[in-house]
């Protein structure tokens, strides 16, 4: 997966999701309305393209809530730079090539 | 991740409170992801598993602690957990690097188009074989492996009769009843004669059409219903009914597929017959019938328990076994045994109708399988050769690679993409090779093999076909694959540029191209002997003169042919008028044609009855008109043959005449004095005394690959209480060919009988020549075996000679430089060829001698270990692997010295 293809849209929507401050496996389905078994694929690959990281959130605080620890993500510098290239290249697509590049996309509030 | 400590933390969640419906989602929920885990690469389990209840366990906890835990809630969940399952799947296959994958196929790919010539080679040698392959398991698949296409066939049997001194016999049918009526081992038990034809006669075009009758239940004992009107009705089996069940093919044929012919009539030996039904196309698998008519029981001639004239086939009860059935019939013979002294050690024996209808092709084809599987080897050895050689060649690019940093998993699987991708185009040629084979077994072979209307490629034949390509591809790749990656780099590194160190590649070649020829001479050790025996089999004399003979069957209608004189009125003016016709020498009839079956009897010297059973003899018994001997050319040895003038000598009515033994028969009858004058008693359904007046050469009457079975000769005019003479065969010599004779005889028929066909013409040529085709087909195809695997053996040496020469080209420049003569450098070569050739024959001929043992019982004429053919065998793969040296050799002597030192 080189930054110079655009991702899919599926992968597109899942990056905006987490670019956009969700971090969560779960509530990024629930944000993208993509199932399961699409969106764990999507991010195994955007983690290993490099476009993601991951984390689990801190032992202490999930003993605090009394529940098991959760994973979540977070957009990289190249992610951000995928992203941008991915949605100039759906906008032109879509929009006969007049669209303004938007190199920079801003998060959309959930 | 080293922040992380699941494990603490699900332990002490799970004593947290939440309702029950949390509780129970939780589990279900949990066991599910813990399943999917299984598929997840054992170093990321734990690791997937916990991400997958983390977020499950907030989200219930929050949703149940919000009051929004409803049952839509609840199924959403479960739902979004099932993703789970591709999820763990997506992880498992990304393990495997898809695209990895893909990128060795596109290497693979390039790297098989650049040199075409080799995959070209490759594709070619492994399609012949495995396309040789699939069209032999197609056919062992059909015949030997598949059931027979009726419901619960393995519980279908067939039965016949088996006595002291004769097995494989006919039953009559009063047995037949008895057995019907007394055996509890059946669902139903019918039974079918076994010969039977009718002359059909819709519209005026009269034909011979094979017209078993059956009993009622014929049909419903084969799970067959019939596909227009009804079959037989049980009333119908009780006298004579003019009602017919007509099959498929014919129904399609001369009926035009018309479903109203049922209720109409048709003529039937020119009697009106009721059409009651139509069968479907699948006895047509199995059977040759063309119509059904039903069996008479209970009227006269089928109420004698000596005549016997059918076939069982028995449908067994569930769960009963053929051995339970056998008992249950042996007994059944015991007491009818007791009952009727006429069935003294006769009873009922039984085997699976599919072991029946495959018989002794099973051998025959397993055989085959195995000559096809062999040819597969040695193809496979041919291609595992040339990959080796290219493994060898590119030993740069692989140090190379190596040198790079390639793992030796990376290369041993980028070197198994690109055979397993060459065994696939393999397959894909050798498929389209099978379904033309196929279509070939069915125009060649379709009358001598059972079953051949099943045979086609089917889809056990393609997983066949892609199983062996996938075997093929991996072994093949797999060896030299290992091959060469094995090797130490650095010394590969100091051997880029230069093209040796192949040693130990050599070998390996070496061994393949020793264990070609060695399987190479065992299938052309098989296909040598089976072609000796069929050209000694072809030259036995058949003990008559084929050439210029015709004959044809002609069966007279039993509804104004009821006496023997009208009959023999009927044969006398015919032959007259035959041989009135110009360009015929001679003509005669008789009821056993040589190679068109016969029929035997008892007998024994007047005077000495034998004292039990056991001491019974039997010959076939042959009933002519006068001519017979002179128009088959038969010689008379000893005494004179019948003729006219025994018209007059025997006396049909007290039973006593005059007769004509075959030689063989005589030499053993009388082995130190003349046959002739002495007298026999032949059963012929009662006692017929008969003095001998001759003695007549043998005949293979059974084929030249039988022996000449003991005859005994009778006048057609005196044997009225044998054969009426209604069914007879006529044989007439003549000038021209078959059908210039043909036309002015079916003239002469037409004249007398206008209803009555010719039927069955041929040459006594052809029917010689049919009496062998099954002998010819096995021959022939083992035969193209052996040449495949011949010039496949070939192909292999020669290549690692050329590879040798090649390798060692510098060597033999500097042989040449020192003086060395080309008598030397040919030697060298050839030499070095030749030994693996000489290992090859001798390990071969030790596998042959093994081997040809089964062919037992398929060469006639000569001995499994015939040397002569032994001899011939080595002698051409001496020869075969000599011309495969030469080449090589040659180009060797003519290395230029200086050439091959700059190579340096």
């Amino acid at each position: 997966m080189s930054d110079a293809r655009p991702l899919s849209p599926a992968a597109v929507s899942v990056l905006q999701a987490i670019a956009g401050g969700i971090r969560h496996g779960f509530d990024i389905m629930d944000r993208t309305t993509l199932p399961s078994g699409t969106v764990y694929p999507i991010l195994g690959r955007l983690e290993r393209a490099g476009f993601v990281r991951s984390r689990w959130e801190a032992a202490t605080v999930a003993q605090r809530e009394k529940r098991p620890p959760r994973r979540y993500y977070e957009i990289s510098a190249a992610g951000t730079r995928a992203l941008a290239i991915s949605v100039e290249h759906y906008r032109t697509l879509g929009g006969g090539g007049r669209g303004t590049p938007r190199l920079n996309p801003k998060p959309q509030r959930s | 991740m080293s922040d992380r400590d699941p494990r603490a933390g699900l332990e002490s969640a799970t004593e947290r409170a939440w309702s029950a419906a949390a509780e129970a989602t939780w589990r279900r929920c949990r066991a599910l992801v813990r399943l999917a885990r299984l598929i997840v690469p054992r170093e990321q389990r734990d690791a997937w598993e916990d991400e997958w209840l983390g977020e499950l366990y907030y989200r219930l906890a929050s949703l149940d602690g919000a009051g929004l835990l409803d049952a839509g809630a609840r199924r959403d969940l479960v739902a979004r957990t099932l993703g789970a399952l591709p999820h763990a799947l997506w992880v498992r296959r990304s393990e495997w690097r898809l695209d990895m994958l893909m990128q060795d196929l596109a290497f693979a790919a390039r790297v098989n188009w650049k040199r075409p010539a080799f995959s070209l080679l490759v594709i070619a040698t492994l399609g012949i074989g495995i396309g040789a392959n699939s069209a032999m398991f197609s056919i062992v698949n059909a015949v030997l492996i598949r059931p027979l296409p009726f419901p619960h066939s393995d519980r279908l049997i067939y039965a016949f009769g088996a006595f002291r001194g004769g097995d494989q016999a006919a039953i009559s049918m009063p047995d037949f009843l008895d057995y019907r009526a007394r055996s509890r081992a059946f669902d139903s038990f019918a039974g079918r004669t076994p010969f039977g034809t009718v002359v059909l006669s819709s519209g005026d075009d009269p034909e011979r059409v094979i017209a078993p009758r059956v009993t009622a239940n014929f049909f419903k004992t084969l799970g067959v219903r019939p596909l227009y009107g009804r079959d037989f009705l049980a009333g119908e089996e009780e006298g004579e009914h003019k009602v017919v069940v007509l099959s498929y093919g014919l129904w399609q044929r001369r009926f035009a597929a018309d479903p109203r012919v049922v209720g109409t009539t048709t003529s039937i030996d020119g009697e009106p017959h009721t059409i009651v039904g139509v069968m479907p196309d699948v006895l047509g698998d199995i059977f040759p019938d063309q119509l059904w008519l039903p069996v008479p029981f209970h009227i006269d001639e089928t109420s004698v328990r000596r005549f016997h004239m059918l076939r069982g086939l028995g449908r067994l009860r569930d769960g009963v076994t053929i051995a339970q059935a056998q008992a249950d019939l042996d007994v059944i013979a015991r007491q009818l045994e007791a009952v009727y002294p006429e069935n003294a050690t006769w009873r009922l024996r039984i085997l699976s109708y599919r072991d029946y209808i495959v018989g002794d092709s099973s051998q025959v084809l397993l055989i085959l399988l195995g000559a096809v599987g062999l040819v597969l080897l040695v193809a496979c050895g041919n291609v595992a050769s040339l990959m080796l050689a290219r493994a060898t060649s590119r030993q740069s690019e692989i140090a190379v690679r190596t040198a790079l940093g390639a793992s030796r998993t990376r290369i041993v699987r980028q070197l198994l993409t690109e055979s397993v991708l060459l065994a696939a185009a393999a397959a894909a040629f050798g498929l389209l090779l099978a379904i033309g084979l196929v279509h070939g077994v069915h125009a060649f072979a379709g009358s001598l093999l059972p079953r051949t209307a099943e045979v086609r490629v089917d889809s056990t034949a393609v997983l066949f076909t892609v199983a062996i390509a996938l075997l093929t591809g991996i072994v093949f790749g797999l060896v030299p694959a290992l091959h060469a990656s094995g090797r130490d780099l650095a010394t590969a590194m100091r051997a880029v540029g230069r093209a040796t160190g192949a040693g130990r590649t050599l070998r390996l070649r070496d061994a393949l191209v020793v264990a070609q020829v060695a399987l190479s001479l065992v299938l052309l050790a098989g296909a040598g002997l089976l072609l000796r025996s069929f050209w000694l089999v072809q030259h036995v004399e058949p003990g008559f003169d084929p050439r210029g003979v015709i004959s044809a069957r002609i069966t007279l209608p039993n509804n104004r042919y009821r006496t023997h004189d009208v009959i023999e009125r009927f044969w006398t003016e015919f032959l007259q008028r035959v041989q009135a016709i110009p360009g015929v020498e001679n003509a005669a009839a008789t009821t056993m044609l040589p190679l068109a079956g016969g029929g035997d009897t008892y007998y024994y010297l007047e005077g000495q009855p034998p004292a039990s059973d056991a001491d019974k003899r039997n010959a076939q018994v042959n009933v002519s008109t006068d001519d017979y001997f002179t128009t088959m050319r038969i010689p008379i040895i000893e005494g004179r043959p019948l003729g006219a003038i025994d018209r007059t000598l025997g006396n049909d009515s007290v039973g006593h005449g005059t007769i004509v033994i075959s030689h063989g028969m005589a030499e053993r009858l009388f082995p130190r004095g003349s046959a002739v004058g002495s007298r026999l008693v032949v059963d012929l359904g009662k006692p017929f005394h008969a003095e001998i007046v001759g003695v007549a050469g043998d005949v293979h009457a059974f084929g030249q690959n039988a022996e000449s079975p003991d005859i005994l000769y009778l006048s057609s005019h005196q044997s009225g209480s044998f054969s009426n003479g209604r069914f007879m065969s006529l044989a007439v010599r003549g000038h021209g060919d078959k059908l210039q004779l043909a036309a002015p005889i079916r003239r002469v028929l037409h004249d007398m009988e206008p209803g009555v066909p010719l039927a069955n013409l041929a040459s006594m040529n052809d029917l010689l020549h049919d009496a062998l085709a099954t002998s010819a087909f096995r021959t022939r195809l083992l035969t193209a075996f052996a040449a495949i695997a011949l010039l496949l053996a070939i192909v292999g040496l020669y290549g690692v000679l050329a590879f040798t020469v090649t390798q060692r080209t510098r060597e033999i420049g500097v042989r040449i430089a020192l003086g060395a003569r080309d008598r030397a450098v040919l030697a060298l070569v050839i030499g070095r060829g030749m030994r693996l050739v000489a290992l090859g024959i001798l390990l071969g001929a030790l596998g042959a001698v093994a081997a040809v043992r089964l062919l037992q019982g398929m060469v006639f004429q000569v001995s499994t270990l015939d040397p002569l053919v032994f001899a011939m065998v080595i002698g051409l793969l001496v020869v075969g692997g000599l011309a495969a040296c030469l080449v090589p050799a040659r180009r060797a002597t003519r290395i230029s010295p200086i050439a091959a030192l700059r190579q340096e």
